[in-house]
């Protein structure tokens, strides 16, 4: 037997778990096994199908996770399965050097459905790397340094996108970072005004801040950055990351408001929640840097024909579901739940808010987003509040979530309120 | 119920077991921090001041202005202290009730990670 059939064979759940633990504590990372423990959240995934996942001891969890927007297709979905199957029994990744089919077929969708003139790609794993590929394309382009982004932004961690990202905590132990970010408060155009000099290159910005809270940015906040850039030749960025693909109810976030971006980085769900692939689409105006430097921006591993062709069958499969009406079908669904929780809850429940599926619930202190986690797991929810602000738990489903089980996440909520009320009563006394 | 001398003994003795460690002093050296400590059936504060990792002070009373409050009855708080309960799972199970960043509330179950490894 194979390793490869000894791993998938071994079925009994402690044996599992013993060696699984032991070879994180031992080999991958100590603390964090340990924070998962704490949390509750040591969950060994099993079976994953539609909006649930199985812990190999067999406990059902509803997914609202996803890797913050990764699996919009569903877990495991078979049809990207299939996909997948067919592309390895005739590929490998394709050759870097080479012309890849599917990564043309794949930029060429991505200008089909991406807003206005959004019309080439660059391919690379994660989205940190593409927000990169943004940020050195907005530098290329307008000859400028400076980047606008925003407070409790989040862009990734990698070298040009760690300094964009706005919470010092990420940025403090690896000074120095790349020079020229300068950050502003969110929802504030004139913040944004007041910040543009004649080196700004770009302005930087996910639409719905998501670590920063699922915090949605104005329709008007939006067009006016847009007024700014065209008056300044400033180009604008949206990090659709964790909101493209249906996930606020439109196929993109920037829909919503109409404006569009001069570069667009996707990522997350574009994999299928298989196979990693991100990108940046831009304009053909930017594409010009290209010309004169076409091999300056590389990645060995983005836009392969494995990758291609899995995203291929992810976007054609939210298409055929039309999963962003589903989304905002669901969305409205889990909104009327939750708002009614908070008439329940008021001294616990501040705020809900979002979009489509891309949702936030706030409480009124740091402490208890952790603590809801924990009792949401307990009551079977996979939950985790926003990395830049604990007061959030964010409720980020797949978009294949049924009617059902949004229920059921709602009435987990309206559980772990009661116990977090307990325990305030506790204090208090 | 803990005496408010049996909580600065312990405070002593996590002092001693936190400073004389020197993989946990190296990684906690940009930590510089100013903690409280409430019984909550006594009302007693007790307050802990950490600066570049090293535990400088243990006082009775709430002194300075604090990053973190730590609020819990008087016998939690010794055994925290003693090492003898993993305080991120009784904070996360709403048995001890801290205020502060959840940065500095992961800072502080490092300390007991490395300290008392079985807790």
């Amino acid at each position: 037997m194979s390793i490869i059939d000894d791993i998938l064979n071994e079925t009994d759940p402690v044996k599992i778990r013993e060696e699984t633990e032991r070879n994180y504590r031992e080999h991958v990372n100590p603390f964090a096994l340990r924070m998962f423990k704490n949390a509750s959240l040591d969950i060994i995934e099993g079976k994953r199908s539609g909006a649930s996942v199985w812990d190999i001891s067999g406990k059902r969890y509803i997914d609202c996770v996803t890797g913050a927007g990764i699996f919009n297709v569903g877990r495991h979905n078979t049809q990207i399965v299939e996909a997948l199957k067919k592309a390895l029994d005739r590929y490998d990744m394709g050759g870097w050097i080479s012309i890849i089919r599917e990564r043309a077929l794949l930029a060429k969708k991505l200008s089909d459905i991406t807003p206005g003139g959004l019309k080439y790609s660059l391919f690379c794993c994660g989205g940190g790397e593409a927000i990169e590929v943004a940020i050195k394309l907005a530098r290329g382009h307008t000859d400028r340094t400076e980047i606008i982004c925003m407070e409790n932004g989040y862009h990734g961690v990698t070298g040009f996108a760690l300094p964009a990202t706005g919470r010092d905590v990420y940025k403090a132990p690896f000074a120095p970072l790349a020079p020229g970010y300068r950050h502003v408060p969110f929802n504030d155009i004139r913040a944004v005004e007041e910040a543009i000099t004649e080196d700004t290159a770009a302005i930087l910005l996910e639409p719905i801040q998501g670590e920063g809270g699922i915090r949605p940015a104005d329709d008007e906040y939006l067009r006016g950055l847009r007024k700014i850039c065209d008056e300044n030749d400033v180009l604008l960025v949206f990090d659709e990351v964790q909101t493209g693909f249906g996930r606020t109810g439109k196929m993109f976030c920037a829909e919503h408001s109409g404006v569009v971006p001069d570069i667009m980085v996707l990522a997350k769900s574009l994999s299928g929640g298989f196979y990693p692939i991100s990108c940046a689409v831009f304009t053909e105006e930017i594409s010009d840097f290209l010309m004169t430097h076409p091999f300056i921006i590389i990645n060995s591993f983005g836009g392969t024909s494995l990758g291609a062709l899995v995203a291929l069958a992810a976007i054609e499969f939210i298409e055929e579901n039309d999963l962003p009406a589903h989304a905002h079908i669901m969305g409205k669904r889990f909104i009327k739940g939750l708002l009614a929780l908070k008439e329940k809850y008021p001294d616990l429940v501040i705020d809900v808010r979002g979009m489509g599926l891309m949702l936030g619930i706030e409480f009124p202190e740091e402490s208890i987003g952790p603590r809801m986690a924990y009792q949401l797991n307990q009551n079977g929810v996979i939950s985790i509040y926003t990395f830049n602000n604990p007061k959030i738990i964010r409720i980020m489903p797949t978009l294949v979530i049924t009617e059902d089980e949004v229920d059921f996440v709602v009435q987990a909520f309206d559980k772990s309120l009661k116990e977090i009320r307990a325990q305030e009563v506790r204090f208090k006394k | 119920m803990a005496t408010s001398e049996e909580i600065m003994e312990a405070l002593a003795d996590f002092q001693q077991q936190c400073n004389n460690n020197k993989r946990l002093r190296r990684m906690q050296r940009d930590w510089t921090k100013v903690l409280h400590f409430k019984g909550t059936e006594t009302g007693d504060y007790f307050t802990m001041t950490v600066e570049k990792g090293e535990i400088t002070r243990n006082e009775k009373g709430d002194n300075g202005v604090p990053d973190i409050i730590v609020e819990t009855d008087s016998e939690t708080l010794c055994d925290m202290f003693w090492g003898d309960i993993n305080p991120t799972q009784k904070y996360l199970r709403g048995e001890i009730k801290v205020k502060g960043s959840q940065e500095d509330i992961m800072r502080i179950d490092a300390i007991t990670a490395i300290i008392w490894p079985e807790v």
